[in-house]
C-alpha cells in the first residue's frame, strides 16, 4: 500500500450518476478500490433499489485522508461528476454542483419511459452541452457508449469513463492501479478487456483536450 | 475469491456495510444464519452463503422471516452463535416467534440484524424496527461506520451470550449499502458441537426446556437481562463522545447519523461549541453516561431518522434526572428542529446547527442553484422506474391489463412486494390496485372474494412472486380455497427472488450455498389445496389472453395461472438475447389511425425509442434484450423477430 | 358529419351506453377490443381524428350526408328510407335449405353471391350460445351455419375489419340497421385516406326494431336455462309480445316487457327499422309465415334480387298493399320513438361545436316527429 497523495480537496467528493442497469455501482466499486490501494481511506454512498430498473442512480465517492465520511455528499460539494448519462449530470449538479464542479459526461441518451411515451421531450445535445459547460469549470464530453458498442458491449461504458477520469489529472489513479482492482474484482478473463476499455477512455479524454469543452 | 474470507487481519479494505457486518459474524464465529431477501439487508446473507463452505457454516435463504429467526434460534438453542438477517419489514413477520423467544431466552450467541430504509429507498414504508427492540425487551445495538458495523457484530454476540438473550443489531440503508474502510479482525478456528439439552430442570436456562412460560417468572428474568445489558452498555466502547468538555450543545445521534453530524459539525467549524455523543447501544439507554453528558451541556440536539425513538427515551431520562440536575432543552423532532420523516444527511444537520447556532450557510452560490434548477426542469425529464427491458412482468401486466379491460366490468388486480409492485406505475399500466406486505395481495383478494353477496361483480385477480408465494402467498390461498372466494391468482413465476439480486427460493433445485436441494412445485402445491391451475408462458400473448379470460369469466372458485417466464437478469438470460429484434420502418405507421405509436406511447418498453425527425419507431441496440414481445404487440407487423442462432 | 377522435367516442358513445357494440372501431387499431357482446377501450389514444368516430353509427351520424351518397338527394325522412320495390320472398329450390328464421332468403342471396361471385367473402353472424359470433365465410356451405335470427346486439363488423385485412375487396356484408349505417359511413372514406378502396360489394340489412344486450340477455336467462342447451331462439311476430328459447327438452316463453330493460340506450335513439343503407332489406313476412319482406333499394340489390329469382335461390312474389302500410307505420313509429327520445336529451343537431348523435335536414326531422306512432314497440 502506497501513502495517501495530497489530494485537491480533503475529503474529494466525486459523484458517478447515470441510469440504472449502466454499471453505476461496478464503477464506483472499482474506483474505490483503486483509491483504497492508494492508501486513501474511501466512503462510498450508493442508492440500489433502481439500480436495474431505469431509474435515476447516483455513487458518492469520498476521498480522504483523515477517515470516514458521510455517504451522502452535502448538497453542492462536489468536485467531481462523472456522468454515465448527459441528463442525469444535470440531475446531479442541481444538487451537488458548484462553479467549480468538473463534469466527465458520456453523451449517449438513455431515455426515460416519460420520453418514450411522449409525455416529454428529449433535450437536444447542443442544448445538453451547453448547460452542462454553464455550471461547471471544466467538462469533457465523451461519446463512450458508441466506443464501447464498437469494443463489442455497450457496458463498457462506464470503465472507459474511468479511464478517462484517471487521465484528466483529478485523482492519483492510472492504468495499473486499475489493473490491480479489477484483477480482484473480476474473472480472469475479463480484466484484459477491461484494461482496453479502461485506456480507450483515457486516450478519449486526452484528445479532447486536458482542458476540457 | 471473497475478501470476506481471504482478507488479512489488521488489514483495512474497502467493504460494504453489509460485508463488514457479515465478515463480523465470521470473526463471531457464527455457525448459522438465516434470513430472508430484502433490501437493503440481501448481502449479508448473500455474501455469509458464499462462503459458507469454506467458513464451515450453515446458511439459508428462509421461505419467510419468522422461518428464518426460528431456524437460527434452533442453533442458539444447540449452543451455537447464530445470525437472522431482514429487512425492516421482515420483523414485523418473524415478531411472532421473537416475542416468545425472548421470553424464554437463548443459548448460544444469537444475533438478530434488521436493516431499516429510512426514507423508504427501496421500501413501500418507513417501517421501523428500532421500536420492536423495545417491545421485545432486548438490548438494541447500531454501528455508526463501517468498522463498528464489522466490530460491533463480535461484541454483539458476546452480550448475548452474558445476558442469554436476543441482541437486535440495527443498520440503515446509508450503512449497508454504503462502503468504507475496515480493519479486519482475526477468524477463529474452532467450531463447537452442536447439541440441544432438554432433560434438566424444567426451569433450568441451559438444561432444560425452552419457552417463555411460566410468563410471571420468566418475565422477570427477561427484564433481569435487559437491566444486566444496560449496565454493559455504560461502559460500551462503542458509546464516544468528541468535543469540548462542556459544549454549548450537546448532539445525540447514532447510526449512519453520527457521521452526518460529524460532517456538519465540521463544515460550521462549530467543533469548539458543539459536542457529539455518538451512542452504539441505544436500548436500553445507558443512564449513568446520559447523566454525565447532560451535566455538562444545558441544550441538546437529538438526531435520528423517522420515527423519534431516542429523542422519546433519551426524555424520559432527562425527565428522571430533572430534579437532580434541572431541566433541559432539547431540540429533535417534536419540535421539528429535525424531520420526522425521510432520510437524514449532512444537510438537514446543518439546517439545524444553523438554527440553532443562528449562523448562515449557502450550500452554493444561490445564482447557480437557480440555473442549475431551471437546466433541470428544461431538460432532465422525470426518470420513472420501468421493468427491465426483457422483464415477463411487462408482457404480463400488459396481458392483465388487457384482460380486464376487455371482460369491461371494472375488475382490478390486488398485489404486494417485488417487482412487480411497478404494476402500480406507468410502466405496469397501472394495473395493480392494492400493494401492502408480502402476500396481501392473495388476502385481499380472498376477502374481495367474499362481496358478491353485497353487489359486488367486479372480477378480482391477485399477483404474487414466486419467492413471495412461499413466503406467505399460501396461507391466503388456503384460506380463498376453503371459503370458495371467486378470485384468480396469477403467480409471476420468474424463477428468483428478483428484486433483490436473484437470491434462490424453495421453488427452485439449489439452495443459498449452492447445493442441490429438492424444488417445491408451485403448480403442485396450487392444485394440492384445490385450486385450478394452468401454466402458461406470458410470452405467449395470445394464449395467455385467452385462458385467462376463461379464467375471470365464470364464478369457479379459486382460479390460479402460473405465468412461467425467467427473470431478463437471470442468470441464463443476461446478455444473450433470445431473438434478434428488425423495425420495418417503411410498415410501421407511426402516429397515423391504426396504431398512434402503441409500442412507444403505450408499451413502452425502454429498448424502443420514437424517432422524431423520421416518425417511426426504432429498436435501441443498446437497450433491447431481445425477448420478442414488441412483435406480438405491433399491430401492423412492422417489429419482426429472429431466433438468434 | 364531424369527426372526432377515440376520446369523444368514449365518452359520448361507450360511456352513456349508447355503444350497441356493432363492431365497425374494433380491429381498426389496438384500442377498441370486443369480448363477449361488450365493446371496450383498452388504452387511451391521443388523435384527434379517428376511423373509429367515423365509422360509429351512434355519433355524428349525419343522414343527408349519407343519403346524397346512396341516392344523391337529401334525406327525406320517409319511413322506410329510399326504396326501389318492396317483395314478398323466400329461398328457393336451388338455395339448400338450412336452419333459416323466417323465409331463408338472406341465406339464399349470401349462397347466391358467393356462388356467382359477386363477392369474395360474406360478413355473417352466428352464435354461440347466447352470445353472437361474427364470422367471415368464403364458401356458400358455410353459411347456412349462420341462419337464424340472434336478437342480441352482434360485433359482425369485427370480421369485417379483419376480412379488410385479410385482403379480401368485395366482401358481402349482412347486419343490423345501426351496422349498414357504418358500413355505409366506411365506405365513404371519411378519413379520405389515399390508398382507400371499397372492400363491399353488397350489403344486405337485416329489419330490426330493437336488440338485447347479450350480457344482459345471459345473465337474465342463467336462471331460466343453462346456455349451452339453448338451441333457438325467436320472436314471433305481433301481437304475440313474447320471447321464445327452445332447448332440446322444452320451449321457454319470456314476455317482452320482461326484458324490454335488456335493450341498449343505442336502440333507442335508433330511426332506421329497415336498414336503409344497405342495397337490399330483409325482415320477417307479417301474417305470412315462410316469407321474408324484400327491400329492394339499389340497382345492384334490384339486379341480385332478380338474379337470384331466376337462378331459383330465391323465390319472389307480390308485395300486399295492407302489408306495406303497416310496415311503414311501425317504421315511422321507430322514427317517431328515436328522435323524440334523441331530441329530448340534445343529441340532435347540436350546435356550436356540440357533438350529435344524428343531423339531418329540419324538413324531414319535422316530418318524422310529427308522424303519428300507433304501433307498440
Amino acid at each position: 500500500m502506497t501513502a495517501a497523495a495530497n489530494l485537491l480537496s480533503d475529503p474529494f467528493n466525486l459523484v458517478i450518476t447515470g441510469v440504472g442497469g449502466q454499471g453505476n455501482v461496478l464503477a464506483s466499486r472499482v474506483l474505490g478500490s483503486m483509491l483504497t490501494q492508494k492508501g486513501y481511506s474511501v466512503t462510498i454512498g450508493e442508492t440500489f433499489g433502481a439500480s436495474q430498473r431505469g431509474g435515476s442512480v447516483m455513487s458518492h465517492l469520498r476521498i480522504s485522508s483523515k477517515g470516514t465520511w458521510s455517504p451522502q455528499i452535502p448538497k453542492g460539494r462536489a468536485h467531481v461528476v462523472v456522468s454515465l448519462e448527459p441528463t442525469e449530470a444535470l440531475r446531479v449538479l442541481y444538487e451537488y454542483g458548484n462553479p467549480d464542479v468538473y463534469v466527465l459526461c458520456n453523451t449517449r441518451p438513455v431515455h426515460s419511459i416519460a420520453v418514450i411515451s411522449g409525455q416529454f421531450k428529449y433535450p437536444e445535445q447542443d442544448e445538453l452541452r451547453q448547460w452542462i459547460r454553464d455550471l461547471s469549470a471544466k467538462a469533457w464530453f465523451l461519446e463512450a457508449t458508441g466506443a464501447a458498442m464498437a469494443m463489442g458491449n455497450a457496458i463498457f461504458a462506464n470503465i472507459m469513463m474511468i479511464g478517462a477520469l484517471s487521465a484528466a489529472d483529478i485523482l492519483p489513479v492510472d492504468k495499473d492501479t486499475f489493473k490491480d482492482a479489477v484483477s480482484n474484482m473480476m474473472a480472469a478473463d475479463k480484466v484484459s478487456v477491461n484494461c482496453d476499455a479502461f485506456a480507450r477512455g483515457a486516450d478519449m479524454l486526452l484528445a479532447e483536450g486536458i482542458s476540457g469543452a | 475469491m471473497s475478501e470476506l474470507i481471504e482478507g488479512k487481519p489488521g488489514q483495512r479494505y474497502l467493504l460494504m456495510g453489509n460485508q463488514a457486518i457479515a465478515r463480523g459474524a465470521l470473526e463471531a464465529g457464527v455457525s448459522v444464519a438465516a434470513g430472508y431477501p430484502g433490501t437493503p439487508s440481501s448481502e449479508i446473507i448473500e455474501n455469509l452463503a458464499k462462503v459458507a463452505d469454506e467458513a464451515n457454516m450453515y446458511v439459508e435463504w428462509s421461505s419467510n422471516e419468522k422461518v428464518a429467526a426460528e431456524v437460527a434460534a434452533a442453533a442458539s438453542f444447540a449452543g451455537l452463535r447464530s445470525l437472522c438477517v431482514m429487512k425492516q419489514n421482515g420483523v414485523n413477520v418473524a415478531s411472532d416467534f421473537l416475542l416468545h423467544l425472548v421470553g424464554g431466552g437463548t443459548r448460544g450467541g444469537m444475533v438478530i440484524v434488521p436493516c431499516d430504509d429510512p426514507g423508504a429507498l427501496s421500501s413501500i414504508n418507513e417501517g421501523e424496527s428500532r421500536h420492536f427492540a423495545r417491545m421485545l425487551e432486548i438490548p438494541l445495538l447500531e454501528p455508526g461506520d463501517f468498522q463498528e458495523a464489522k466490530d460491533m457484530v463480535k461484541w454483539a454476540f458476546e452480550l448475548s451470550e452474558q445476558i442469554g438473550n436476543l441482541v437486535m443489531l440495527r443498520s440503515v440503508t446509508r450503512l449497508s449499502h454504503a462502503s468504507g474502510s475496515v480493519k479486519l479482525g482475526a477468524l477463529p478456528e474452532n467450531r463447537p458441537r452442536a447439541r440441544f439439552r432438554h432433560g434438566g430442570f424444567v426451569l433450568d436456562p441451559q438444561e432444560g426446556a425452552v419457552t417463555s412460560a411460566p410468563v410471571a417468572y420468566k418475565h422477570v428474568l427477561q427484564q433481569e437481562k435487559l437491566e444486566k445489558a444496560e449496565s454493559l452498555f455504560e461502559d460500551c466502547p462503542f458509546n464516544t463522545y468528541t468535543g469540548p468538555e462542556n459544549p454549548e450543545l450537546l448532539v445525540i445521534t447514532s447510526s449512519a447519523c453520527n457521521l452526518y453530524c460529524r460532517e456538519a459539525i465540521e463544515i460550521l467549524g462549530v467543533s469548539d461549541r458543539a459536542g457529539l455523543l455518538k451512542l452504539g447501544t441505544t436500548w436500553p439507554l445507558p443512564k449513568k453516561l446520559i447523566r454525565t453528558h447532560l451535566e455538562n451541556c444545558s441544550k441538546v440536539l437529538v438526531v435520528e431518522e423517522v420515527i423519534p425513538f431516542l429523542e422519546e427515551n433519551l426524555k424520559v431520562l432527562a425527565a428522571e434526572l430533572a430534579m437532580e440536575i434541572g431541566p433541559r432543552t432539547i431540540f429533535a423532532k417534536r419540535d421539528k428542529t429535525i424531520p420526522s420523516v425521510g432520510e437524514m444527511n449532512p444537510d438537514y444537520v446543518i439546517a439545524a446547527l444553523v438554527k440553532i447556532f443562528d449562523l448562515s450557510y449557502e450550500a452554493a452560490p444561490a445564482d447557480y442553484v437557480e440555473k442549475a434548477g431551471l437546466c433541470v426542469m428544461a431538460g432532465a425529464p422525470g426518470r420513472d422506474l420501468t421493468f427491465c427491458p426483457g422483464c415477463p412482468h411487462r408482457a404480463s401486466y400488459w396481458t392483465l391489463h388487457n384482460v380486464l379491460a376487455l371482460d369491461n366490468r371494472d375488475g382490478f388486480i390486488c398485489g404486494d412486494i417485488g417487482c412487480y409492485s411497478l404494476g402500480m406505475r406507468e410502466t405496469g399500466y397501472y394495473a395493480l390496485k392494492t400493494m401492502h406486505a408480502m402476500g396481501s395481495g392473495t388476502g385481499l383478494a380472498s376477502g374481495f372474494g367474499k362481496l358478491d353477496q353485497f353487489g359486488m361483480d367486479q372480477p378480482i385477480v391477485a399477483v404474487s412472486g414466486d419467492s413471495t408465494f412461499f413466503h406467505s402467498v399460501i396461507p391466503a390461498l388456503v384460506n380463498a380455497v376453503h371459503y370458495n372466494a371467486d378470485i384468480t391468482l396469477v403467480v409471476f413465476d420468474n424463477s428468483g427472488t428478483a428484486m433483490t439480486g436473484f437470491q434462490p427460493h424453495p421453488g427452485l433445485e439449489v439452495d443459498a450455498m449452492g447445493h442441490d436441494a429438492p424444488s417445491i412445485d408451485i403448480e403442485s402445491v396450487c392444485r394440492a389445496v384445490g385450486a385450478q391451475t394452468t401454466v402458461c408462458d406470458p410470452f405467449d400473448m395470445e394464449l395467455t389472453r385467452d385462458i385467462l379470460l376463461e379464467k375471470i369469466t365464470g364464478k369457479n372458485g379459486v382460479q390460479v395461472l402460473i405465468f412461467k417466464q425467467s427473470c431478463a437478469l437471470s442468470p441464463e438470460k443476461k446478455g444473450k438475447p433470445r431473438y434478434e429484434m428488425h423495425l420495418d420502418e417503411n410498415i410501421c405507421i407511426g402516429e397515423n389511425c391504426g396504431c398512434n405509436k402503441l409500442c412507444t406511447r403505450v408499451f413502452k418498453c425502454p429498448g424502443l425509442n420514437w424517432d422524431e425527425k423520421n416518425q417511426h419507431a426504432r429498436i435501441d441496440e443498446v437497450i433491447c434484450a431481445g425477448c420478442g414481445v414488441c412483435a406480438s404487440v405491433c399491430p401492423t407487423g412492422a417489429i419482426t423477430k429472429k431466433e438468434r442462432a | 358529419m364531424q369527426i372526432y377522435g377515440p376520446g369523444e367516442l368514449l365518452d359520448d358513445v361507450l360511456q352513456t351506453g349508447l355503444c350497441i357494440s356493432c363492431g365497425a372501431c374494433v380491429h381498426l387499431c389496438p384500442y377498441f377490443a370486443t369480448w363477449r357482446g361488450k365493446t371496450a377501450m383498452m388504452f387511451s389514444c391521443d388523435r384527434k381524428q379517428g376511423r373509429c368516430h367515423a365509422f360509429c353509427p351512434k355519433t355524428e351520424v349525419d343522414l343527408d350526408q349519407l343519403s346524397s351518397k346512396a341516392n344523391n338527394a337529401d334525406y327525406t325522412g320517409a319511413p322506410m328510407g329510399a326504396y326501389q320495390q318492396v317483395f314478398m320472398a323466400r329461398a328457393g329450390d336451388k338455395s339448400g335449405g338450412g336452419d333459416f328464421q323466417d323465409g331463408g332468403t338472406v341465406s339464399a342471396l349470401v349462397r347466391f353471391a358467393l356462388e356467382t361471385g359477386r363477392i369474395d367473402a360474406a360478413v355473417l353472424t352466428g352464435r354461440n350460445g347466447l352470445m353472437p359470433s361474427p364470422g367471415l365465410v368464403t364458401h356458400s356451405g358455410e353459411v347456412a351455419a349462420f341462419a337464424g335470427s340472434k336478437y342480441t346486439a352482434a360485433p359482425t363488423l369485427v370480421s369485417l375489419n379483419d376480412g379488410i385485412k385479410q385482403g379480401y375487396g368485395r366482401m358481402g356484408v349482412v347486419g343490423t340497421p345501426c351496422q349498414m349505417t357504418a358500413v355505409a359511413q366506411m365506405r365513404s372514406n371519411p378519413m379520405q385516406d389515399s390508398d382507400f378502396s371499397d372492400p363491399v360489394a353488397l350489403t344486405i340489412g337485416l329489419f330490426c326494431t330493437w336488440a338485447l344486450d347479450a350480457r344482459g340477455l345471459l345473465a337474465f336467462m342463467e336462471k331460466r336455462a343453462p346456455e349451452e342447451e339453448i338451441l333457438k331462439i325467436r320472436i314471433p311476430p305481433p301481437p304475440a309480445g313474447i320471447l321464445v328459447l327452445e332447448t332440446q327438452s322444452r320451449t321457454i316463453e319470456i314476455p317482452l316487457d320482461d326484458i324490454r330493460s335488456l335493450v341498449p340506450e343505442g336502440c333507442r335513439v335508433c330511426p332506421d327499422m329497415t336498414a336503409e343503407w344497405a342495397d337490399v332489406s330483409v325482415g320477417a313476412m307479417e301474417g305470412e309465415d315462410g316469407w321474408n319482406t324484400l327491400v329492394v333499394r339499389s340497382e345492384k340489390g334490384l339486379k341480385l334480387a332478380e338474379d337470384a329469382a331466376s337462378a331459383g335461390y330465391i323465390v319472389l312474389a307480390d308485395f300486399p298493399e295492407t302489408s306495406l302500410s303497416h310496415l311503414n307505420t311501425a317504421a315511422a313509429a321507430k322514427k317517431k320513438r328515436a328522435f323524440d327520445r334523441a331530441c329530448s336529451q340534445g343529441l340532435v343537431n347540436t350546435e356550436k361545436g356540440g357533438r350529435a348523435v344524428l343531423r339531418v335536414n329540419k324538413q324531414a326531422l319535422e316530418k318524422m316527429i310529427s308522424e303519428p306512432g300507433g304501433i307498440h314497440e
